[in-house]
């Protein structure tokens, strides 16, 4: 069961909301709940520890005289990185762009008749119900990434290789349809993934899973993606042993 | 004398050498003296020269004067690109700067060096101990030289030299003019021993040449001075032209809202009589459709328009609203989100922020369909960081591991410099995150400044 959350100081709203929601989830055979109600963010802060994560937030955006719907929204990221946002707004000119990029929010919803918010409640459940399914929860490794004061989990699967820079320990992540660049070093990666990496060449990590082919005579690896990574001497004689071992076998 | 004092006297020397010429250059860059490159230039300077050194010992009977001189040329320029290549890597400063600190350097420390040992020579008496005369003609100019180098290096460094040496370098022409006059300044002093091997070294010669570093050293200071100043009116036309294009948006907008006047007196006249005839469900019908109809009409410019009165960084703000502009003639829908106001207080700089989101804005204009383009821009000021995301729609999902090699683009070649240009300036400042991804159509470009 994935908990869901509604935080506003309107009562009238929260209660509405509520309904909507239990509506919908049990219209939908949905696999969420059940709805808790918080009607100030530090009671929602408390409410999302008693419970299991990834979690669905219904949030207003502005809590007059408190913490404001992004910082509400970061402290909740801070535990629950995977969990899905869905903003509510008294009108439609929220800088939603900012919500949805910087805090991954899913969507928003305009406070306003029952009809209209039932709809958009239930295109936001659905949509969270699709994701559930695509990638099922706690499954699969992940990597942990820390910039700035935001923790990333990137699943170990998407990751296709670490690229070092020449700049200062700056590092290319490539991952499947990102590319992600900051400072770190390619030591600290192949220590925290261990096994299923190779350091195929002193500046490039790369993700098992992902390789297509290595080409020891052009000293290169080749990934799914068809990008190709540099093969060091090192690593390919590493990698002839290797070989000779398991045909041994 | 022996060949240890010989030999360690040299090694003395050309060390004393060797760290003036860093000292100086460091000081015309602007920068703290650091340990690792100060020492590895007092290694290799003294090599180079006992290569020089070397080379002249094992050509002696060659013709001698001509080898003389272009064993001179080679050893120096060594010296200059060895110094310009350690600066370059161990500051983090352009490798074109480091070379021309290296030579400017060069010149003043042989200047200093050569006319005081020339008056050493001369005017030295000869004395029956060789030590003491080797000190009073070798060991004392070099001493001197390197005391200049120190001087020149704090007036410059205190006068904030860089900033205006930096300026030298903004185009191709000014650059190669001022890197071949110092090139053939290098070598003024060994040119005119060439020619007048005996020339006295008197009271005049000494001003001739002290005059020399002192006129170069301010023509250098002038030229970067003046293209500094021609660079900032530049900057002002621009500013200016970006202002016209915000002035132009006020009066858009001012447009619309006449407009909107309008029709609203029209609605509500409509209303007043459906008031009075006590038509309340005509009254909700109405109320339901025109709500959201300010939004629509005013509500993206409203926003942009907030979007960039929050931007206290000033020259981003122009940019913003020059590029905001042009979407606009081009229609492209644009939206512009900056929640909270973007301070000064970012660890990149100004310039550099808006080289970087000037190309990133440029990569998302050319990318987006030909019809129906979409672009959103987004800052956020946080406590620790400056976010930035242009996001736009497109026709073709870029290619995203073709993306990060060098000279990518869409658009045929020669056009993809800009990306990695961008890639150049993140990376000179530590910490910045960069990212790029698609999703739900959308092609993403974030950039997290850390805040200082």
């Amino acid at each position: 069961m994935i908990p869901v959350y509604i935080c506003d100081d309107e009562q009238a709203i929260s209660v509405r909301l509520e309904k909507i929601i239990s509506d919908q989830i049990m219209i939908l055979d949905g696999d969420m709940g059940p709805v808790r109600v918080a009607d100030c963010p530090a009671k929602l802060l408390g409410l999302q520890r008693q419970d299991t994560v990834p979690a669905i937030y219904f949030l207003d955006i502005d809590f007059p005289g408190q913490m404001s719907g992004l910082t509400l929204a970061q402290e909740l990221r801070r535990y629950d990185p995977r969990g899905f946002i869905v903003f509510i707004t008294a009108h439609g000119d929220l800088a939603f762009e900012t919500f949805r990029l910087r805090m991954e929010a899913l969507d928003y919803i305009v406070k306003g008749d029952y009809d209209a918010m039932s709809v958009r409640v239930r295109d936001c459940l659905v949509s969270i119900q699709d994701r559930l399914r695509d990638e099922p929860a706690g499954q699969g490794r992940y990597c942990t990434l820390k910039l700035f004061d935001t923790v990333r989990h990137i699943p170990v699967e998407d990751i296709l290789y670490f690229e070092a820079l020449g700049y200062k320990h700056t590092l290319r992540l490539h991952l499947i349809n990102e590319l992600l660049e900051f400072n770190s070093s390619l030591d600290h990666f192949s220590e925290q993934l261990g096994e299923g990496f190779w350091r195929c060449h002193r500046g490039y990590l790369v993700n098992r899973e992902h390789i297509r082919a290595v080409h020891l005579k052009e000293q290169s690896v080749e990934l799914d993606t068809g990008e190709q990574c540099p093969l060091s001497r090192t690593a390919k004689s590493e990698y002839k042993t290797q070989l000779a071992v398991r045909e041994a076998k | 004398m022996s060949l240890a004092f010989r030999l360690s006297v040299f090694i003395f020397v050309y060390i004393l050498q060797g760290l003036g010429m860093f000292w100086l250059s460091i000081g015309i860059v602007g920068k703290k003296v650091r340990m690792v490159p100060f020492l590895l230039c007092a290694v290799f300077i003294p090599l180079i020269y006992l290569l020089n050194a070397g080379a002249l010992v094992f050509a002696e009977d060659a013709n001698f004067d001509l080898f003389v001189l272009i064993v001179t040329f080679i050893s120096a320029t060594m010296e200059v690109a060895v110094l310009g290549i350690l600066i370059w890597k161990c500051y983090d400063i352009p490798v074109l700067h480091g070379i021309e600190a290296a030579m400017l350097s060069h010149f003043v420390i042989y200047t200093a060096d050569d006319v005081v040992s020339q008056a050493a020579a001369t005017y030295s008496p000869l004395f029956d101990r060789m030590h003491f005369y080797t000190f009073i003609t070798i060991v004392l100019p070099k001493l001197w030289a390197f005391f200049v180098a120190f001087l020149a290096a704090y007036v410059l460094r205190r006068s904030g030299f860089y900033r205006h040496f930096a300026a030298l370098f903004y185009n191709k022409l000014k650059t190669a003019l001022i890197m071949t006059v110092s090139y053939t300044l290098m070598f003024v002093w060994t040119v005119i021993d060439w020619f007048y091997p005996n020339a006295e070294p008197n009271a005049l010669y000494a001003i001739f040449f002290f005059s020399l570093i002192t006129v170069v050293l301010l023509w250098v200071q002038f030229m970067a001075m003046y293209t500094a100043g021609q660079e900032k009116i530049h900057i002002q036309e621009e500013t200016i032209a970006q202002q016209q294009a915000h002035m132009e948006l006020l009066e858009e907008l001012q447009q619309e809202i006449r407009a909107f006047r309008h029709d609203v007196t029209n609605l509500f006249s409509g209303l007043t009589l459906q008031a009075q005839e006590g038509d309340l469900d005509g009254i909700q019908e109405f109320m339901k459709k025109t709500s959201g109809y300010f939004d629509e009409k005013l509500g993206n410019e409203i926003k942009q328009m907030d979007g960039l009165n929050n931007i206290k960084l000033y020259p981003v703000r122009s940019l913003l609203t020059a590029k905001l502009a042009a979407m606009r003639q081009k229609h492209i829908q644009s939206a512009l989100e900056v929640l909270h106001p973007v301070q000064e207080r970012q660890m990149m700089e100004t310039a550099d922020i808006l080289r970087g989101l000037g190309i990133l804005i440029d990569n998302a204009m050319e990318a987006v369909p030909g019809k129906n383009g979409e672009i959103r821009l987004v800052m956020l000021q946080e406590e620790k960081e400056l976010y930035i995301a242009v996001v736009n729609n497109y026709d073709v999902a870029p290619d995203l591991s073709a993306l990060s090699e060098k000279g990518y683009t869409t658009k045929g070649s020669g056009r993809g410099t800009g990306l990695s240009s961008y890639r150049k300036i993140i990376s000179r400042y530590p910490g910045c995150v960069s990212r790029t991804y698609l999703r739900d159509g959308f092609f993403v470009q974030e950039l997290h400044v850390p805040a200082v």
